[in-house]
């Protein structure tokens, strides 16, 4: 066999023997039943996980008696609902992760018409324009907007939408696309330097449109027309600063649990009339930051230097601060498990802030900053000098504020314009 | 603008020292601008570097932290965190494009009045010389 016949044929093979298991293990076990066999775990994963894991104060409150999926799925009683997803500035991880959800996506097709996903469906723009308001059940949007097109989207989909589920870090807080709001010039230098200054770029090469950059306009008559692009926003902002939503899930991207409780939610209230919860919930977080439950030795030592993980041999069991990584999990609300810290690597604060805070930046800087060690000589020692300690933290700014700088209180970068 | 610039400034007293200061100076009826709010605080490390930013955010000029002096913080070192932190805030304010003389950290003591005053004084100079905020609020 040879290796590509190996790569087709193992995960078919695996899954379909997987999937007879997990069968046969749930016909077995009862969907509640405390002892369970591995296989089991996976294909119940939907409505199990989220009691099973009982994460401890935690918004996840399954809602109602479970609907066991084990009673087949088929149609619901009312008709298959309308499901769209989109992404407005994302990266696509969120519509990957998904799928992530393992067999629990395959509700998804029983349950629902996928009207709209441009990552695997073909709806169009039109498709959703021609639709009633309030036709589509759900819209799982992931992104931030940031241009004239993710606008018009979003507000198209809240339009036809019953509900609005803001997917991903970059829907609820702007994410990584937000950072483009500390650009000084907004979009004219972020086109300037894309367009004509990034080495990669054939503008940038001297004997190549030397005279005439090409940069692409967001209006350009042709014979058959005008043809237009999509204007791009010198703020990138959230999703619910441009329209109302319903539920968030955040994540970079969200745990496979959040998402499959998503799912059952929907399902249960499909198939069984549960009732949704809340509107307003946030999805998979937990009332407490990040270090609750990362499972590392605290033993709140002072570090006088930051390191990056790389640079050191990173103690396994011991909290990354203490050994002078910088981690965000002091400031991050709960809810992923904890899944980088467990692996050696610092949170960087995808989950966003508690609830107890608006500005994840402002409290990672208060727990950061108090990590450093009064001296002996701090009494007596100048201002130049604490600004020294601190200058050791390569952009703060960047760094404190990674995923949530479209939620921050100052949102984007001024100019100070001087006096009189 | 004919009219001259009043900034709007907010000031984090710590309750121990530095609003006692600012209750001598106002016994002592020493002259000073009018500019400030005094917001109290039981220590200057209470002040989360969020107040400052929401204050900021919210249109003030600048923002002045008054704490004990180092070695006299009722609560020992809270001091020692408030220097720290401000000083990083100021590199992140300094990163967003503000000048980072619009947050300012002094140590002004409960007998210290007169310090308080001269404080102030040279605060407010300092911010009407800067201009008002740079921020812009939205839809302007």
């Amino acid at each position: 066999m040879g290796f590509l016949d190996m790569f087709k044929k193992k995960p078919k093979a695996d899954k379909s023997a997987k999937n007879t298991a997990d069968k046969a293990a749930a016909k077995a076990a009862p969907v509640k039943s405390a002892a369970k066999p591995a296989g089991a775990a996976c294909a119940s994963k939907t409505a199990a996980t989220v009691e099973a894991s009982k994460l401890p104060f935690s918004d996840l409150v399954v809602p109602g008696p479970l609907v066991s999926y084990k009673q087949g799925f088929g149609t619901p009683p009312n008709g298959k609902i309308k499901l769209a997803i989109y992404w407005a500035a994302a990266c696509g991880g969120c519509d990957v992760s998904i799928l992530d959800s393992n067999d629990g996506v395959l509700t998804v097709g029983d349950m629902a018409d996928i009207v709209m996903w441009p990552i695997a469906a073909d709806g169009k723009e039109k498709d959703i324009a021609a639709m009633n308001d309030g036709e589509i059940t759900v819209s799982i949007i992931s992104g931030a907007v940031r241009n004239t097109e993710n606008e018009h989207m979003v507000k198209l989909l809240r339009k036809k939408s019953a509900i609005v589920v803001c997917y991903g870090t970059c829907a609820c807080f702007g994410g990584s696309p937000a950072l483009a709001n500390l650009v000084g010039g907004g979009k004219d230098e972020i086109l300037d330097y894309v367009y004509r200054k990034t080495p990669s770029t054939a503008n940038f090469q001297a004997d190549y449109h030397s005279d005439s950059a090409v940069v692409p306009q967001n209006k350009v008559d042709v014979a058959d027309g005008e043809l237009t692009l999509p204007v791009l926003y010198d703020t990138v902002k959230t999703l619910d600063q441009v329209i109302d939503v319903d539920y968030f899930v955040p994540g970079c991207p969200p745990l496979q649990e959040s998402i499959s409780y998503l799912l059952k939610a929907v399902a249960d209230f499909v198939y069984g009339g549960v009732a949704l919860p809340p509107k307003g919930t946030t999805v998979g977080v937990v009332t407490r930051t990040l270090c609750d439950q990362c499972s590392r030795r605290k033993e709140f030592r002072r570090i006088t230097k930051i390191v990056e993980p790389h640079e050191i041999d990173v103690d396994p069991d011991l909290c990354l601060m203490d050994q002078g990584i910088l981690c965000l999990g002091p400031a991050t609300v709960g809810g992923c498990n904890a899944k980088c810290t467990s692996v050696g690597q610092p949170c960087r604060g995808c989950y966003g802030p508690t609830t107890a805070v608006q500005e994840q930046g402002a409290s990672a800087l208060t727990a950061i900053a108090s990590l450093f060690p009064v001296i002996d000589d701090d009494p007596t020692c100048g201002e130049d000098e604490i600004i020294d300690i601190m200058s050791t933290i390569k952009d703060p700014l960047g760094y404190f504020y990674a995923y949530t700088m479209g939620k921050s209180l100052i949102k984007r970068s001024v100019t100070e314009k001087g006096g009189k | 603008m004919s009219e001259e610039f009043e900034p709007i400034i907010v000031a984090f007293c710590c309750n121990w020292c530095s609003y006692a200061g600012a209750d001598g100076a106002g016994v002592a009826r020493l002259q000073m601008p009018t500019n400030f709010r005094i917001i109290r605080t039981m220590c200057s490390a209470r002040v989360d570097p969020e107040f400052i930013l929401r204050a900021l955010s919210k249109g003030a000029d600048g923002v002045i932290v008054l704490g004990c002096h180092p070695a006299d913080c009722h609560y020992i070192g809270g001091n020692y965190r408030a220097r720290r932190r401000i000083a990083l805030l100021r590199l992140v304010l300094e990163q967003y494009g503000f000048d980072p003389k619009r947050l300012r950290l002094e140590w002004v003591s409960a007998s210290e009045g007169e310090k308080f005053q001269t404080t102030l004084t040279t605060f407010v100079d300092t911010i009407k010389a800067l201009g008002p905020t740079p921020l812009v609020k939205e839809g302007q």
